[in-house]
């Protein structure tokens, strides 16, 4: 490494260009001011951390009734008292002098910013009033309840709220945040979420598209076990990290593979077909806990069908893999014995790879390395998160509206032919509403989340929001959904409101933290489960009869109480009263350790084993083409099963036929555009700094935004020096980066770390709202993304925009 | 008297940058804002510096925390020209505000950058009145002088009073600066150099250990532990 005096300077050389003279007349400024010592009154109040879904434990310094500083909380298993620099900057969320600061009601035309102050009575009135009539209209499935970072009791209350009120148009925001690997968990393992990890033992880590150090979840868990994994341990696990581009996680590996976009699938079958080749993987696993390695025979039937062993072997050799990923053969090969040979190993992967129009398939493929080196459910592998024995909610009440209106077909055709496996389309909502959708939506309501910032191809929510007849936004910031509303009711932050957060899956045992009022709310806001609640109640009926409770404290007690009454982890007490006390004071419940072994929590496929052949998936296409025959026979015309098949699997836009769509395979990469017009492909990411797209407010995050390029404040798109030369553009250049959708004008950074057909942007920039330190400032590539699909989750294809750039 | 030092791993680094943020928040480091960052004069006490190099698929990248490395031997001290800047008894290099007369040859001489300069007023500085921390040492800086990191004496001293309420000694692991406490990777270790026992100066003795430019006779009490 050269480090030499100029490698410190050159980052601060401004710093000491010229000498220039500056005043002397505050240096009064630095007699003694308000010093103080510990004693006065200072606390550290729990909490939990609301930057990430990560659940971290925090510490809160609260002096003279003001949060000063924010620790982690050695208490809480994800974190063990350290803390990321998303979590270090919540005083600046707290703080931020453009938060809303009490119900308003729109008087001006959309987004154009005029609003009147109401109070909180008129607010819940007005939203009881509109939703009681849309649901005497006999119109309860027109609502919509948008919802992101909901955590704990949040996402089922709000689940709770759309049964009650009849309408099945749940929409979370999973679809354009990582649904293809929990898709891809459902084939495989029968479990539809994310996995836990237990990176402390594992000695091989192949990553594929996974920000491992930057932005994959829980953030400070992550960094945790990279250290760990490094020197907090005898033997230091290696880091394989395959990518797009030169991240800071392919930097802090111990390899950097460089693929083509959206043939990470095709990577991991090449892995695949080494070690299945060489007998490299762990026959024992494969034959007692996995279903379809080999080719095996229909028992209904009588037909015989491909295992993942013949398909690999025949169609997935290295040297067709290298061309298709541009990897070398000789890396596939060797990448695919040490695997094998290091275990515990884990493949893991997430955006990269998951979120690509292919992403499901490539995510099956990646996953079922795990179960070739038998690295599911054991130490050092994959292991299956459990959650609190919360009290069991009781029965949603339902009346004659509520039970048609939740019938209803989803306006986003989640579940459909459409989108087979979705559960959710977030992103397809603009089209749904703009015409395509089944029925218009009537009334709206975004919990933290902002459609109008993140989806691919956003113009189009612009359109859509205005077709709308009443949106409602219950964010504390004024973000773009926020401006664009007819109504909002701020929440209160994070640290100013009861929550709990169950944490995301990862270590495996239960743990649930909670957060609690740091400080006294800062303005007129309202905890938006108090205002569920209160909704309604307002609404009456059955809807307020299945809200049994005062408030969302209330409901907290009461879904905690099985916890306490399981007797179990770190907090044991003779009383529920004493239970929730001490939770108060520690922040968080836990039992660990994790159980192994349980294989009935691991593996709930039909067949309970990991299956390489899908047979959810069979059975679901299947099912959906036997509905389309009655369909066709309703209609009077005569479809056969194979043929309304054929036709689902060109809608999904498959190009494999047989027992293959049912198998990991590689479905060729799909990037709209022509090539000629647009050479390059566009890469997006998220930073450290990202907080998940919600740290555009932060100065402390803005000034330190893209660690490895040095930028602040600014957008920038990395092109490969190369090609940059080719197009005659300089490192600092203006530019504009130009798609099929539209262009975006930001910053040349000349990086050896982008490959030379592929440009690199970030995320995080470019807001149009959401106060003084995030409008205005860079731009988001939200508006040039095209929006694609991975059809058969509904799931968003991130990286499948074509572009070209050109000097601005 | 303990001699102050830290230690920082940069194979358990993953450049999160949580150092750096926690450090602005706990010293009131003021935001510099997009103007003054672009033009270098944002400050940072501890700073995680990119180094890429190569080409292709053969590229490395390395991301070095630099805080202040309170050298045994500090140039800034030799070059001030009024006493401003002085290494303290415990081996910290401190800066005096008052008597600091802004003219940056500390800056200038230091080969890390770990100085800087107030050019300004902070911006945000209203806002920022919120939530500064209200521990006398980290008071916020006047325009017009020198500041950098200070090892967060406000915690030693934090320390000191703690376990002089406890009746004892300070002990290794007691004194916990905001970057360290943060780490996620537990990559930064603070602690008496002078004290063979403390685990700093067990791990200042690893085959991995290096001082950066050392051979400018700076002798850092920064030590930092290679990668592999």
């Amino acid at each position: 490494m050269s480090i030499s005096r100029r490698t410190f300077l050159k980052i601060s050389s401004a710093t000491s260009a010229g000498l220039l003279v500056t005043g002397r007349s505050e240096l009064k400024g630095a007699q003694e001011q308000g010093g103080r010592s510990d004693a006065a009154d200072e606390r550290w109040v729990p909490s939990v951390c609301l930057q990430c879904p990560g659940g971290c434990g925090i510490l809160v310094r609260v002096v003279e009734g003001r949060a000063v500083k924010i620790e982690g909380n050695p208490k809480h298993p994800i974190n063990e008292g350290v803390l990321c620099p998303k979590g270090q900057i919540g005083l600046q969320i707290l703080y931020d002098p453009d938060r809303i600061k009490g119900p308003l009601l729109r008087v001006g035309a959309r987004g154009a910013g005029q609003w009147k102050q109401i109070g909180w009575d008129e607010a819940v009135q007005r939203v009881v009033s509109r939703l009681k009539a849309l649901r005497a209209r006999g119109e309860a499935h027109t609502f919509v309840f948008m919802n992101g970072r909901n955590r704990g009791q949040m996402g089922d209350l709000i689940g709770r709220f759309c049964s009650a009120y009849g309408t099945p148009n749940n929409v979370g925001h999973s679809s354009i945040c990582a649904d293809g690997s929990a898709l891809a968990h459902y084939l495989t393992q029968g479990i539809k979420s994310y996995l836990g990890y237990d990176w402390d033992r594992t000695n091989y880590l192949l990553c594929f598209g996974a920000g491992f150090v930057e932005a994959w979840r829980p953030t400070t868990r992550l960094l945790r076990a990279y250290g760990h994994m490094r020197r907090g341990r005898p033997i230091r696990a290696k880091i394989v990290q395959v990518d797009t581009r030169f991240s800071v996680s392919a930097a802090k590996a111990d390899e950097w593979i460089a693929i083509r976009p959206g043939t990470d699938g095709a990577l991991a079958l090449g892995i695949a077909h080494v070690i299945v080749k060489e007998q490299l993987y762990d026959e024992a696993f494969v034959a007692r806990h996995t279903f379809g390695f080999e080719d095996w025979t229909d028992a209904k039937t009588g037909e015989s069908r491909l295992g993942f062993k013949s398909l690999v072997l025949r169609e997935y050799a290295p040297e067709k893999v290298s061309k298709i990923t541009g990897v070398p053969v000789e890396t596939i090969v060797r990448i695919a014995r040490e695997f094998a040979a290091t275990r515990p190993a884990i493949a893991a992967g997430e955006r990269g790879a998951s979120m690509q129009s292919n992403g499901i398939y490539n995510r099956m493929a990646i996953h079922s390395l795990n179960a070739l080196v038998g690295s599911i459910d054991t130490p050092g592998g994959v292991i299956v998160q459990r959650g609190p024995s919360f009290t069991a909610w009781p029965d949603v009440v339902q009346d004659d509206l509520a039970k048609v209106g939740i019938k209803m077909h989803r306006v986003d055709s989640a579940g459909t032919a459409r989108f087979p496996l979705a559960g959710k389309v977030y992103q397809g909502l603009p089209e749904a509403i703009l015409g395509e959708g089944p029925y218009p939506v009537k009334a709206l309501f975004a919990y933290y989340t902002n459609p109008l910032f993140s989806t691919p191809d956003v113009g189009r929510f612009y359109k859509a929001i205005e077709k709308v007849p009443f949106v409602v936004s219950f964010t504390p910031f004024m973000d773009e959904t926020s401006e664009h509303a007819d109504l909002i009711l701020p929440d209160h932050t994070y640290l100013e409101r009861w929550h709990d957060d169950v944490i995301y899956p990862s270590l495996g045992y239960p743990v649930v933290g909670l957060r609690q009022p740091v400080v006294k709310p800062l303005y007129d806001t309202r905890n938006s489960g108090d205002l569920l609640i209160q909704i309604a109640k307002g609404i009456g009926g059955s809807v307020a009869r299945s809200f049994p409770w005062t408030d969302f404290v209330d409901l907290l007690k009461f879904r905690f109480r099985g916890v306490w009454e399981g007797r179990r982890g770190t907090i044991v007490a003779p009383s529920f009263a004493a239970f929730w006390k001490k939770l108060t004071e520690d922040g968080v419940w836990a039992a660990p350790p994790y159980r192994f072994g349980e294989w009935g929590e691991v593996l709930k496929t039909q067949t309970k084993k990991f299956e390489f052949y899908s047979n959810a998936l069979e059975h679901k296409l299947h099912d959906l083409a036997k509905k389309e025959v009655e369909k066709a026979g309703e209609k009077g015309s005569e479809v056969t099963e194979a043929q309304a098949l054929e036709r689902i699997l060109v809608g999904l836009k498959l190009t494999a036929r047989g027992p293959k769509v049912y198998l990991p395979h590689y479905e060729p990469f799909r990037a709209p555009g022509d090539p000629r017009q647009f050479p390059l492909l566009l890469n997006t990411y998220k930073l450290m700094t990202h907080a998940e797209g919600r740290g555009a407010n932060v100065p402390w995050l803005q000034e330190v935004l893209g660690v490895h390029t040095g930028m602040k404040w600014e957008s920038w798109v990395e092109i490969n020096p190369k090609t940059a030369a080719e197009l005659g553009i300089a490192d600092g250049d203006p530019v504009w980066v130009e798609s099929q959708v539209g262009k975006l004008r930001t910053r040349a950074r000349l990086y050896p770390g982008a490959q030379p057909d592929v440009v690199n942007m970030p995320f995080e920039l470019g807001h149009q709202a959401y106060g003084r330190w995030a409008k205005g400032r860079g731009v988001n590539p939200n508006w040039i993304l095209v929006n694609e699909y991975d059809y058969l989750g509904g799931t968003a294809g991130f990286f499948s925009t074509r572009v070209k750039i050109f000097k601005a | 008297m303990p001699r102050w030092g830290m230690v920082i791993d940069l194979d358990k680094c993953t450049a999160c940058q949580s150092c750096t943020v926690a450090c602005r928040v706990e010293n009131n480091v003021p935001i510099a804002g997009q103007r003054d960052s672009s033009n270098g004069r944002a400050i940072f006490w501890n700073e995680v510096i990119p180094v890429i190099e190569g080409d292709g698929t053969h590229l490395k990248g390395r991301f070095i925390p630099r805080p202040c490395m309170h050298c045994e031997n500090p140039p800034c001290v030799q070059v001030c020209p009024v006493g401003a800047t002085f290494k303290d008894a415990e081996g910290i290099v401190r800066q005096d505000y008052q008597r600091c007369i802004g003219c940056r040859y500390c800056t200038v001489a230091c080969p890390y950058g770990a100085r800087y300069f107030n050019w300004r007023a902070p911006e945000f500085a209203e806002s920022h009145a919120s939530y500064r921390n209200p521990d006398a040492p980290a008071r916020p800086r006047p325009v017009g002088v020198v500041e950098k990191c200070t090892f967060c004496v406000q915690r030693i001293e934090r320390a000191r009073r703690r376990v002089a309420a406890e009746g004892r000694e300070l002990r290794d692991g007691d004194v916990v600066p905001a970057c360290v406490q943060t780490c996620p990777g537990r990559a930064r270790f603070f602690g008496d150099l002078d004290d063979k026992h403390s685990q700093v100066s067990r791990l200042a003795r690893s085959p991995r250990a290096l001082r950066f430019l050392e051979d400018l006779g700076t002798r850092p009490q920064v030590i930092y532990l290679m990668e592999g």
